[in-house]
């Protein structure tokens, strides 16, 4: 699930690297899912869904306790989070929170269904290899 | 984009301008087994309908089912979700069904969330969004579940004019946009009478849980559609991995009947029974075979089949209560082989015993059994056990379902042999607890007697209403051959049918015998 996660990431964020953003990495990414996430579930059932997502990766990457779900399914942080988190440990915490999110929907609605919903998210992004999340989870 | 002639087209049938045409309302396929049979073709196209039912009643599966036999990219379906089962929720579990194809979610499919709308504002804004969603979509099928909670919602903060107001503009809107709507809710019947929403609705498809004693059975009811002839009462509906399933009440009522004129006479594979009953069974008569346990009325319809698969027409064996290999190690003892008819799709032995099984349900197995393999011969085996096998709730109706299941197989063409295990009281003669016989063209009875010190067994045709029979009370036998006529009509004796005979003619001096009887192999 990390490597897709990883993939996700890196697509997004592709060419912002130096762009001397604040926000983690992850942020841009549920950002992107948030809409498709809400036609399903509703603005309630994305803060839910990605809260606990959150709460998994917090165990990982305790710097993410910094983060925090808005009621209307987005995120935000506080201002300490750059002061604390080294750029690693953010991109780390990034990678394990998505992958969570993923892991998340893979549980309820299964595989095909979770990588169609990033599908519509990501149209343009190649996913030929649709065994990502099983090959990952080896 | 829907082309607006399309619906003109539609709407215009050919005929002479002096008789204005009549408006032709197209059927939608509810994807559901059995179910457009009951509502007479279909889902009438633009209606507006309601799922109505207790929780678990298959509401939302129906629901689905209806989707996700219309939907297209070109005219999808727009599924809205409210405060009900989150969309997750029912993907997780909606996915489990076979009819569920996750290819045309997103496209021909598409599920929308109203629950913030719906929590956060009034109705105004939910018919607001549902409009704009429509609007975008273009869809041939909208779905709102659970409508429920957003009335429920709503009411809380609305009058019940505003209410009938929502109900009204909805239904309008839909309609105009040419959408066959179906609204899923938790009702009772007692809102029927006061609830707006039932009185707008053109369609209400009440689904329900019905328990008796440790039996649930589900059951639909067409309370309601307007522009069709649906088939009124209450259905059972059985839901399996495939979703819902309908049984229709009046399944094999209706539909052709293909008794040919000129029938055959069938062996049932008993050289002597065949002369008894003037010459075989009648081609898609019902035979019953009433007997006490052990008469043999097992092994008469094993050699029943096996004769007709001797002759090239394949069978069925309905079994209710010994297990199939009984049967197929049976048929072995007598020297006939019925595995490999098995093997080769001539023969199909049904093993039915659930104990929450419907008549219809049965019937439906064995006309698709029938249709599968072309069966010509069906055995029943036995009444007794297909009774044990139905929901207790279906057992009160059982000479009536026996009646329809009867006639429509026999009208089919098939030639039905029942066993029917009845209690030999030694001073009355019945044919069976279900006073059942008007049912059957034919009847056999097996029967004990006591005859020289011995405990035989007679049969004797009593009715074959396709012409005459012998009259004749006859002994017979299980050999190693199945069941034996031997001796012919004894005339040395009276009362053979009370079982406990006595002697009229000479005792004839007898060897020290062995039974007459010699066991079949096992």
């Amino acid at each position: 699930m990390r490597v897709f996660a990883e993939r996700l990431i890196a697509y997004e964020t592709r060419g912002n690297e130096s762009s001397g953003t604040k926000n983690p990495a992850a942020f841009p990414v549920c950002d992107k899912l948030r809409p498709h996430l809400a036609t399903l579930m509703g603005n309630t059932g994305v803060r839910t869904l990605l809260s606990r997502a959150l709460a998994q990766a917090e165990r990982e990457v305790p710097s993410l306790r910094a983060l925090r779900v808005k009621a209307d399914g987005s995120l935000e942080h506080s201002g300490e989070l750059e002061v604390q988190a080294d750029p690693q440990e953010l991109a780390k915490g990034s990678v394990v929170l998505v992958a969570q999110l993923l892991g998340l929907l893979v549980a309820f609605i299964g595989e095909k269904l979770a990588l169609r919903i990033v599908c519509d998210a990501w149209p343009k992004l190649a996913l030929n290899d649709l065994n990502l999340l099983e090959r990952d989870r080896k | 984009m829907k082309n607006p002639n399309d619906a003109a087209k539609r709407k215009l049938s050919k005929k002479p301008a002096s008789q204005p045409a009549k408006v032709t309302i197209h059927k939608i396929p509810s994807g559901v087994r059995g179910l457009d049979d009951i509502l007479g073709g279909g889902i009438p196209e633009f209606s507006f309908n309601i799922i109505a039912g207790t929780p678990g009643c298959g509401k939302t599966t129906l629901a689905h089912q209806i989707v996700f036999a219309n939907a297209t990219v070109k005219k999808p379906a727009l599924y809205f979700t409210v405060l009900g089962e989150p969309a997750l929720k029912m993907l997780r579990y909606q996915q489990q069904y076979s009819f569920f194809d996750e290819s045309r979610l997103g496209k021909a499919i598409r599920f929308v969330n109203l629950s913030d709308v719906v929590v956060e504002q009034d109705l105004h804004a939910v018919l607001e969004e549902i409009i704009k969603q429509v609007t975008a979509a273009n869809p041939s099928v909208v779905v709102v579940d659970s409508f429920r909670t957003v009335v429920r919602k709503a009411m809380s903060g609305a009058s019940e004019l505003e209410m009938q107001s929502f109900i009204q503009r909805l239904a309008q809107f839909l309609t105009s946009w040419e959408a066959t709507t179906f609204l899923v809710g938790e009702y009772v019947p007692e809102e029927m009478r006061d609830n707006p929403l039932f009185t707008v609705a053109d369609g209400l498809f009440w689904l329900s849980q019905v328990t008796e004693r440790n039996s649930v059975v589900r059951k639909l009811q067409i309370v309601k559609l307007r522009g069709t002839a649906s088939v009124p009462g209450l259905h059972t509906i059985r839901i399996s991995g495939a979703g819902l399933q309908a049984f229709s009440r009046t399944l094999g009522l209706v539909g052709n009947k293909t008794k040919p004129a000129r029938r055959r006479r069938l062996s049932v594979g008993i050289p002597e029974l065949d002369k008894m009953m003037g010459g075989g069974i009648l081609e898609g008569d019902s035979l019953l075979v009433a007997g006490p346990s052990g008469t043999g009325k097992s092994a008469l319809a094993t050699q029943f089949i096996a004769e007709g698969l001797r002759r090239g027409e394949s069978g069925i064996i309905a079994v209710f209560e010994e297990r199939p290999h009984g049967y197929t190690d049976r048929a072995e003892s007598f020297g006939l082989n019925l595995k490999s008819p098995q093997e080769k799709g001539r023969l199909e032995i049904l093993y039915l015993r659930p104990l929450d099984l419907s008549v219809d349900e049965t019937m439906q197995e064995i006309l698709d059994a029938i249709e599968k393999i072309g069966a010509k011969r069906l055995v029943i085996d036995s009444l007794v056990g297909f009774e044990m096998a139905l929901a207790p709730g279906f057992r009160a109706d059982f000479r009536e379902s026996l009646y329809r299941m009867i006639g429509a197989l026999t009208g089919a063409g098939i030639t039905v042999l029942s066993t029917v295990e009845v209690e030999d009281t030694f001073t009355a003669f019945s044919f069976s607890h279900y006073t059942i016989s008007f049912l059957t063209d034919d009847i056999i009875r097996m029967r004990y007697a006591e005859i020289d010190g011995q405990l035989r067994k007679v049969m004797v045709v009593i009715k074959m209403r396709g012409g005459n029979h012998s009259k004749d009370i006859r002994e017979y036998v299980i050999t190693d051959k199945g069941v034996v006529v031997i001796h012919p009509r004894s005339t040395d004796y009276d009362g053979l049918t009370t079982g406990i005979p006595t002697r009229t003619g000479p005792r004839l001096a007898q060897a020290e015998e062995s039974a007459p009887e010699p066991k079949a192999k096992k």
